[in-house]
């Protein structure tokens, strides 16, 4: 193993994020190539936590841009401050001043407001960490858009020209895999996707977040979590949920799985009404006593 | 560098291209911006560990989790092979013809090319479809010769789909466009409008919400005894996807193939050709219950949003078991806005849906509705605009054999 990647491993361990081999080499890679790094999973399985780690392990900014439906690039990219912009017309109406003059003041970087992407390429100290949160949920033409952000790193405004990048911007992008994301952006990308967690992975992980958890606690919720996984819910339970419902058997000072708990805690884990049902008592009881052999 | 050194990577290279064309070999698609990408993270990599060159190349080619498993088979041929013979003589290089990139080639076609020399044109021969590898045992891949008549009932569906497409465009997206009297004021263009009054904001501009056309993924059988109807289909759904782009189309009969990416050229001749090249087992049975449950498990969430149309179209006749084709369904149209069978059967007036498949279908289907020609589909227009979704189930077929359909709500 490359000691880079080693060394990248161990800093994001450092941080609490548990990251295993296909992790580390995708975001050594995207950093050593410059490229944005695609990740791809079920919900809840560290996706948007990457762009954080990394932040924090550069030591540099993090900007957000989280999509949704109609995000359009007014939202994502610039806009003018129309009030400020307003104020100096009356200003000037009231002197008197020259309005050719005025144009050019009026349509200068002042009076530009940066929005996520604008902002992510005219960092003056270092580059920040740019994570384009569920791309899957942003129209085809926003994609197309990033595309023409994304390959050149410079932004056109027609009333003042082209912005270059002061420094290229890390670019983490995350999807939830409810549409298929273009081709074209896809190729632009380094690609990743996550898994649910192994075992081991999940007790390291739960002992990372979760201080002070006895181990063997750790140990039951994983199995416990990988049993409901492996059952076809609707939605299965992400990391991000067992951690939830660890956090949650601490406070209720439990040191291991009885079946009473389960099912008056089941709500931090299981998240469908439908996924409820199937989960009877007599379900729930039978997993509980598999998970106290095993641990 | 040193010149051994230089060597080595010059190998890596010549390597790595050839591993990408046996990913392509098997089905993964590689462009060549993806192996340029591979060979700068080879770069970055300690190619001593075999682990972190799977890992790396694994990112770098963009190899999506379906195809993990054919990737890790081919890295395994191709790189822990070459560990154990880290120099193979030149001798040993054999001179291949070259292989079309993907999207103007056809893998598929060239094995159906081979089937039809060796007089393979009636029956399945598994001995030869076992020669392809990442696959169970093959359908009968057979040479379908379509009707040059076609194009013109094409040009004549497309201007029916046409009108369709835009009574059909009736889906508000969040996405604010300019619009004369729409909600929501647009700063930005009344500020540049009223520049030219001197910053006096004399008349707003005004956004709405744009009208979207919807989506539609269609499912049709291509088994036997939808025959004489699958011209009718083609045609249908080469309109249906030139009108509204983001039409998703799969084929099936005993399995389950995405036919999207080949119905995107122009040239309907070409699109023919290659459809018979590449739906296994055109013409043969069916088993709808299995692709259904296949295509709810492998593309539902990519393909399927809450405002999309699935379109079934098959004539019921199924040889697989029932309770299949009911869970598929059922987790269809849990996602879906709109599940509408289209049953060619029911341009005879005499048809009832008694067939155990359609029997079974018709209490999670939101409408069945004839097709066999262009008139039929006629019925299918106001069910796809209709906004809100048809929630009982069928309409169930009226006497006459002409749609009663459902709830007019």
């Amino acid at each position: 193993m490359r000691p880079e990647i080693d060394g990248l491993r161990k800093a994001m361990r450092e941080m609490e994020y548990v990251a295993e081999p296909a992790i580390a080499t995708a975001v050594h890679l995207a950093r050593a190539m410059k490229k944005p790094l695609l990740v791809e999973g079920d919900a809840g399985v560290g996706k948007t936590e990457i762009a954080k780690v990394m932040s924090r392990i550069m030591e540099t900014e993090l900007i957000r841009l989280q999509c949704y439906e109609g995000l359009d690039a007014n939202t994502a990219l610039y806009e003018w401050n129309y009030q400020k912009q307003i104020l100096r017309l009356r200003i000037a109406a009231e002197k008197g001043g020259d309005g050719e003059d005025l144009e050019e003041i009026i349509f200068g970087r002042p009076y530009l407001l940066e929005r996520p992407l604008l902002r992510a390429i005219t960092r003056p100290a270092k580059a920040p960490v740019l994570l384009i949160d569920e791309i899957d949920h942003a129209d085809e033409g926003f994609e197309a858009f990033l595309l023409e952000v994304l390959s050149d790193f410079q932004v056109s405004v027609p009333e003042l020209g082209t912005i270059r990048a002061t420094h290229r911007p890390f670019v983490v992008l995350t999807s939830n895999r409810t549409r298929e994301i273009g081709d074209a952006l896809r190729r632009r990308c380094l690609y990743l996707f996550i898994e649910h967690p192994d075992l081991a992975k999940e007790v390291e992980v739960i002992r990372a977040k979760v201080p002070g958890i006895a181990e063997r606690l750790a140990r039951e919720i994983a199995v416990f979590v990988g049993e409901l996984r492996g059952r076809r819910l609707m939605k299965p339970p992400g990391v991000a949920e067992t951690l939830d419902w660890a956090r949650a058997l601490v406070m209720l000072h439990r040191d291991r799985l009885d079946a009473r708990t389960v099912t008056l805690t089941l709500g931090c884990l299981v998240k469908d009404r439908h996924d409820t049902g199937e989960l009877g008592s007599e379900e729930i009881g039978a997993m509980v006593g598999a998970v106290g052999q095993t641990g | 560098m040193p010149a051994s050194t230089r060597r080595r990577t010059a190998d890596l290279v010549v390597h790595l291209a050839g591993f990408s064309r046996e990913l392509r070999r098997t089905g993964i698609p590689v462009s060549p911006g993806d192996t340029i990408d591979a060979a700068a993270a080879l770069a970055l990599l300690d190619i001593g560990d075999p682990e972190e060159v799977r890992l790396g190349l694994r990112t770098s080619l963009k190899v999506e989790p379906a195809s993990w498993d054919a990737f890790d088979r081919a890295f395994d041929r191709m790189w822990r092979k070459a560990e154990t013979h880290p120099s193979r003589p030149d001798g040993a290089r054999r001179r291949q013809p070259p292989r079309p990139w993907p999207g103007q080639g056809n893998p598929l076609e060239a094995l159906r090319r081979k089937l039809e020399r060796e007089g393979l044109t009636t029956r399945a021969d598994p001995a030869v479809n076992a020669g392809r590898p990442g696959y169970s045992p093959r359908a009968l891949l057979r040479d379908k010769e379509f009707d040059p008549s076609v194009p013109g009932d094409l040009a004549e569906m497309e201007r029916f789909l046409a009108i369709l497409a835009r009574k059909m465009a009736t889906r508000p997206s969040r996405r604010l466009v300019p619009t004369p009297g729409g909600s929501v004021i647009d700063v930005r263009r009344s500020f540049r409008r009223s520049l030219a009054r001197g910053g006096e904001l004399v008349e707003l501009a005004r956004r709405g919400r744009a009208v979207e056309k919807p989506h539609v993924v269609a499912l049709c059988d291509t088994s036997g005894s939808m025959d004489p109807y699958s011209r009718f289909f083609i045609a249908f759904l080469l309109a249906l996807s030139k009108v509204l782009r983001r039409t998703e189309t799969f084929a099936f009969n005993t399995s389950l193939t995405r036919l999207t990416p080949w119905i995107a050229s122009g040239n309907v001749a070409d699109t023919l050709k290659r459809f018979a090249g590449h739906v296994e087992d055109w013409s043969g049975g069916t088993r709808i219950g299995a692709c259904l449950l296949e295509f709810a498990d492998r593309y539902l969430r990519q393909t399927v949003a809450p405002d999309t149309s699935v379109l079934i179209f098959s004539d019921g006749l199924d040889r697989g078991d029932v309770r299949s084709l009911e869970t598929g369904l059922l987790a269809i149209r849990r996602r879906a806005r709109r599940v509408i069978w289209l049953n060619p059967l029911m341009g005879d007036p005499r048809y009832r849906p008694e067939a155990r498949g359609m029997k079974t279908a018709i209490p999670h289907i939101d409408g069945l509705v004839p097709a066999h020609d262009l008139a039929s589909l006629a019925v299918l227009l106001p069910m796809l605009s209709r906004r809100s979704r048809c929630r009982q189930g069928a309409g169930g077929v009226g006497k006459a054999g002409v749609i009663r359909s459902a709830h007019e709500n």
